[in-house]
């Protein structure tokens, strides 16, 4: 599976390139985040926000490489798999220990993939497929699946609604206080101010060379310190100014204003996702699947991706539910429902629904202001195909809150990285909100599921996006690429969805 | 204004009043803005949401007088429709607070057993500061132009309430107004015929500036994202819009806030001569 | 003079009382439940159930009241939903940008203001006059979250004098923080100068015509001495008190400058805590700001009483 390895970095900035070896250690770095995040529970949030910061800390078993292949990180190696797919041994480091000083043994993965299956909505949903979670010794667990479910490692890896070890002591809900086996500690939070991070000094990395996200760990920084800025304009000041020496999630239109600063540099990632207006299927307008082909036909992607992000150095048109140069790149579906913009035949659609008229409640916040500006261009569109619309802006921590209540909202609105898993994709999970939850969609996405060759998966894929293309659970909008700015004296950061600051060090 | 022009002194003061360079050139400016606002549909070259995305972040030019913003949609018509918005906010929000003030004042005044507990409630509603009561309001009672408008109406009440309890409880004792209310003349009359008339021009000053401070407000509300909805032109939404653009596309910014600037001085300005004729203390020509 | 300190404290605690009762009737015209709001739609019933039944929400208004007032006087002011941390020590945190950016501002003011209007009232009818009065009030009319965007935007970026916004990082020194209150608290003093000038003026104006005065210039005092000695120090009380109830509509203007800057104060805290639906910390934050206003006015009262022996009643 060839990913976005090649693609992940424009060469603007060399970056990453210059050996490991020559870097220095210690030093502090100020990253500006696009907010505060709701919880230092990695299990507990879906929002990148915490992946971001609480990967530092918190590790999973397992991780993804620089072409998005999983790869072991708190395992020893990749899992043993036998029984036809069925049966998970999973060997652990042994070096590995908490920030407590305690040593990781597999009581702790146990109980964390637990609390996971009982927390996590990505966990809720793997939980439905595990029969048992066990010590076999204390290096070994074993995980037991009633069917064949090829995400499951995906899933194991992934930093969002994380599948983190903690200490079986620690655990908690509300977490108390964050211990994990990071090589970063958290040290301080002050809400709305700072989140302090320290070295971890008994991290002990992997072997070798660092990899994506896998690979050795070295914590060179002596602290990251995570500064929420949730106004967008301001992190683009705070980065001209050198204020921060990092800063993610910027509009794209900053580009301009960023090069040839000094404090700074413009860091593009291309393509770096995708933004995606999600339905509530439940309840509400939208429970008709002819409104929302009505709202999809009306639309016109071109003119919201041109507001949202200016200029096609920024974003492209693209149906598909991953671009070109992805193994699951496809058009399956997508004939005649992308970029319509059609109001005479989204309306005959609604007469066919009987719309009555009700507004559709869009959810959308300003933390990225694109979601913002797409939403402004959609409600123009949606209104000219006769649909009455309400917009709610929210802080985004609200918004994260409000969607998981169907009585309250018709769409909201997000994005995405294009996520190394399909099956990772929100929208196909039945308890994601918007709770697609359909004959099609479960015939479609369980033939996938369990299908562990990956060339017979590919075909799989397509049918499932021709099943979101006739049942518009969700309207993928396009692809956008995205940009951080960086101190030059900053190195070593690789770019990625989720920046991270291990084998970052400051030029002395 | 044609009632209080009813009788002579009060021609006189209106007189006065217009023969005041700062109180002219306020009220000029003030009209003029207020005709633009209600004359958009006639005036604005382009309708205020159209959107035109090739033309988006575009300067001022001949085309697009105050250029365009990140939508592609004309500033300049922007500006001019969000005046209707922001005057009609500062309108409604002068009338809530005289109806409610004028009451709740004249009933302190009048009605001594009533005077104390609506003279804690005018002093507790004071001790919040404006912007937060009515950041307070809007959280109750859910953002929409109307709760804007009734939230910094609640705000600005006690504000008139004191004027006129004040001056109501100097007049009640006027030789008059006691003689009158010997002579057997209903409480209602006496409050409506006499105090009320007493009271025009403090009114009026008060009012000239509650529609100074609800405008400045209701544009703080706004920018924070706590107002009127984004999508809907105020000048408040629009300097909110423009902030991302700063520095690429000052015009977002820079108009709707000349927009408020002037309107904002043109009323103290008037508020400022009418005060200045009434309080000798701060007369010019001493 | 005791009786009416007396007369004042009850009068006081009268309108605390009347403050407490508006913010409890502001919280309970929220629409819904307010323990459903409270807590978000991410509760379950139990946690809803047992958050009404701890707020005491399932009882009549007035038990509920009552049950307010009780956990007042114990100094509860709540939980806060979002910051998981009480209220009153979610406030206590961001006090001290607050504090600092009302007490700058009104420096910065009273620098610009008190001068000006000293000069213009002794040159009254001047073109130096008309042009204070007019700056004061275009100064006045102008939003203090745009002119914030516009020091920015000089002074931080172009310049990088000054940091764009926060308030430092962890263990940050007095003087680091101070360089991130220098713009808000100009952006803040310019637009609240206004109010004190025109006060500085009037109340120049005033003494100026006093006899005192008209007796020092005629014994032959310079001029300078006359106005600095004899009026200014006799103008300066009705200044003083505009200044303090300046302070007080300060932390209006601090609730938008706050945000413009990220400084992390108390008005932020509210702005931020309406958007994430925290309703305690709302609620807490409005009683600690409307207590400090009474207790703020009683004090100057009471100052007043001491400094200036004719106010008798």
């Amino acid at each position: 599976m060839k990913f976005i390895g090649r693609a992940l970095l424009t060469g603007l900035v060399a970056l990453g390139i210059s050996p490991v070896a020559a870097q220095t250690p210690g030093g502090v770095i100020n990253v500006a985040t696009v907010g505060e995040p709701p919880t230092m529970d990695p299990m507990v949030s879906t929002a990148d926000l915490v992946g971001i910061v609480t990967q530092h800390f918190y590790e999973t078993l397992f991780t993804f490489d620089k072409d998005w292949k999983v790869t072991p990180l708190l395992a020893a190696t990749m899992p043993e798999i036998t029984e036809g797919g069925k049966v998970y041994t999973i060997k652990l480091r042994r070096d590995v220990t908490f920030h407590d000083g305690s040593p990781m043994t597999a009581d702790d993965v146990v109980a964390s993939l637990k609390r996971w299956m009982d927390l996590a909505s990505r966990g809720k949903q793997t939980a439905s497929n595990i029969d048992k979670v066990e010590v076999v010794d204390p290096a070994t667990v074993r995980i037991t699946l009633k069917a064949p479910y090829a995400p499951l490692l995906a899933l194991l890896a992934f930093n969002n609604s994380a599948a983190v070890i903690m200490p079986a002591k620690k655990m908690e809900n509300p977490l108390k206080e964050p211990v994990g086996t990071g090589p970063y500690m958290l040290k301080d939070r002050k809400a709305d101010q700072y989140i302090q991070l320290v070295r971890y000094d008994g991290y002990k990395p992997r072997e070798g060379a660092p990899d994506g996200y896998g690979g050795a760990r070295k914590p060179l920084l002596d602290e990251i310190r995570f500064v929420p800025v949730p106004d967008p304009n301001t992190r683009i000041e705070g980065a001209i100014s050198g204020q921060f020496d990092y800063v993610d999630a910027l509009p794209v239109e900053a580009y301009d204003r960023l090069k040839g600063q000094k404090a700074t540099q413009p860091v593009v990632l291309k393509p770096f996702g995708w933004p995606v207006f999600v339905m509530n299927t439940k309840q509400g307008v939208m429970a008709n699947v002819d409104t929302r082909m009505a709202a999809r036909l009306s639309l016109s992607m071109e003119d919201m991706l041109a507001a949202a992000f200016g200029s096609t150095d920024f974003y492209s048109l693209d149906a598909a539910m991953y671009p070109q140069g992805y193994v699951w790149h496809t058009n399956a579906g997508t004939e005649g429902k992308y970029n319509v913009a059609d109001a005479e035949k989204a309306k005959a659609l609604l007469k066919k629904a009987n719309y009555d008229g009700s507004p559709v409640r869009i959810l959308t916040s300003r933390q990225y202001e694109f979601h913002y500006k797409m939403a402004q261009v959609a409600a123009e569109y949606l209104k000219q195909a006769g649909f009455k619309v309400d917009m709610q802006v929210v802080d985004w921590a609200t918004l994260t809150q409000r969607r998981a209540d169907p009585a309250v909202w018709d769409i909201y609105i997000t994005h995405s990285p294009f996520l190394p898993e399909p099956a990772l994709i929100g929208q196909l999970s039945e308890s994601s909100p918007g709770w697609w939850s359909t004959p099609a969609r479960k015939q479609a996405v369980d033939a996938f599921n369990a299908e562990s060759d990956p060339q017979k998966r590919v075909e799989l894929w397509a049918n499932v996006q021709k099943v979101m293309y006739d049942e518009t659970p969700s309207i993928k909008i396009g692809d956008f690429n995205a940009l951080a700015a960086q101190a030059p004296k900053v190195e070593g950061v690789v770019p990625a969805p989720w920046p991270y600051f291990w084998n970052v060090s400051i030029k002395k | 204004m044609a009632a209080v022009a009813s009788n002579p002194e009060q021609v006189r003061f209106l007189t006065l009043l217009i023969r005041r360079r700062t109180v002219l050139v306020g009220l000029m400016v003030l009209l003029t803005i207020a005709c633009v606002a209600i004359l958009a549909p006639v005036i604005a070259p382009y309708a205020p949401n159209k959107l035109s995305v090739v033309n988006r972040l575009k300067p001022p030019s001949a085309t697009f007088w105050f250029g365009t913003d990140e939508f592609g949609r004309d500033v300049l018509s922007r500006t001019i429709y969000a005046g209707q918005l922001s005057l009609l906010v500062g309108v409604c929000v002068v009338c809530f607070a005289s109806v409610f003030g004028i009451a709740l004042g004249l009933v302190a005044g009048f009605f001594r057993r009533l005077d104390t507990p609506v003279a804690r409630f005018i002093d507790a509603m004071m001790a919040f500061p404006d912007i937060l009561l009515a950041i307070a309001l809007v959280a109750a009672l859910g953002p929409s132009l109307a709760t804007v408008i009734v939230a910094l109406g609640i705000v600005y009440t006690p504000r008139l309430a004191r004027i006129v309890r004040a001056s109501t409880l100097v007049i009640r004792e006027l030789p008059y107004v006691e003689a009158a209310r010997a002579l057997g003349v209903s409480t209602w009359r006496i409050m409506t015929r006499h105090v009320l008339r007493n009271l025009v021009s403090p009114i009026l000053v008060q009012a000239t500036f509650i529609f100074a401070y609800a405008m400045l407000a209701e544009a703080g509300l706004s920018f924070l994202g706590l107002g009127v909805s984004p999508e809907v032109p105020t000048w408040g939404t629009m300097i909110a819009a423009g902030r991302q653009y700063v520095g690429r596309a000052d015009w977002m910014t820079l108009f709707p806030g000349i927009a408020i600037i002037l309107s904002v001085l043109s009323l103290q300005m008037v508020g400022d001569g009418l005060r200045d004729l009434l309080d000798p203390r701060f007369r010019k020509d001493l | 003079m005791g009786r009416y300190v007396l007369q004042r404290l009850l009068g006081m605690l009268a309108v605390m009382f009347v403050v407490v009762t508006i913010v409890f009737v502001i919280v309970r015209i929220a629409p819904g439940d307010p323990a459903a709001v409270m807590l978000g739609p991410d509760a379950t019933p139990q946690d809803v159930a047992a958050l009404r039944g701890r707020l005491g929400l399932d009882r009549p208004l007035l038990v509920q009241y009552a049950f307010f007032l009780a956990q007042l006087v114990r100094g509860d002011l709540g939980e806060s939903i979002f910051l998981n941390q009480p209220v009153l020590s979610a406030i206590a945190d961001r006090a001290e940008p607050t504090f600092f950016l009302t007490l700058f501002s009104i420096l910065i003011a009273a620098v610009i203001a008190i001068p000006i209007g000293v000069l213009s009232a002794y040159k009254r009818g001047s073109l130096f006059d008309q042009s204070a009065t007019t700056l004061a009030m275009l100064a006045a009319s102008v939003p203090s979250f745009w002119l914030g965007l516009l020091l920015i935007q000089f002074f931080a970026v172009r310049f990088g004098l000054f940091p764009v916004s926060g308030y430092g990082g962890p263990g940050a020194s007095f003087m680091t923080r101070l360089s991130h209150l220098v713009l808000p608290a100009f952006a803040l003093g310019i637009v609240s100068s206004a109010l004190i000038l025109r006060f500085t003026r009037a109340s120049m104006l005033d003494v100026l015509n006093d006899d005192y005065v008209r007796t020092a210039r005629s014994k032959g005092m310079s001029e300078f001495r006359v106005v600095m000695k004899h009026a200014f120090k006799n103008a300066l009380i009705p200044v003083l008190t505009v200044i303090g109830l300046t302070a007080a509509l300060l932390v209006s203007g601090a609730v938008v400058t706050e945000t413009v800057f990220g400084l992390p104060g108390v008005g932020s805290l509210v702005v931020s805590a309406v958007l994430r639906r925290d309703y305690p910390i709302i609620q807490g934050a409005l009683l600690v700001i409307a207590a400090l206003y009474v207790l703020i006015n009683f004090l100057i009262d009471m100052l007043y009483l001491a400094v200036d022996p004719r106010v008798r009643y």
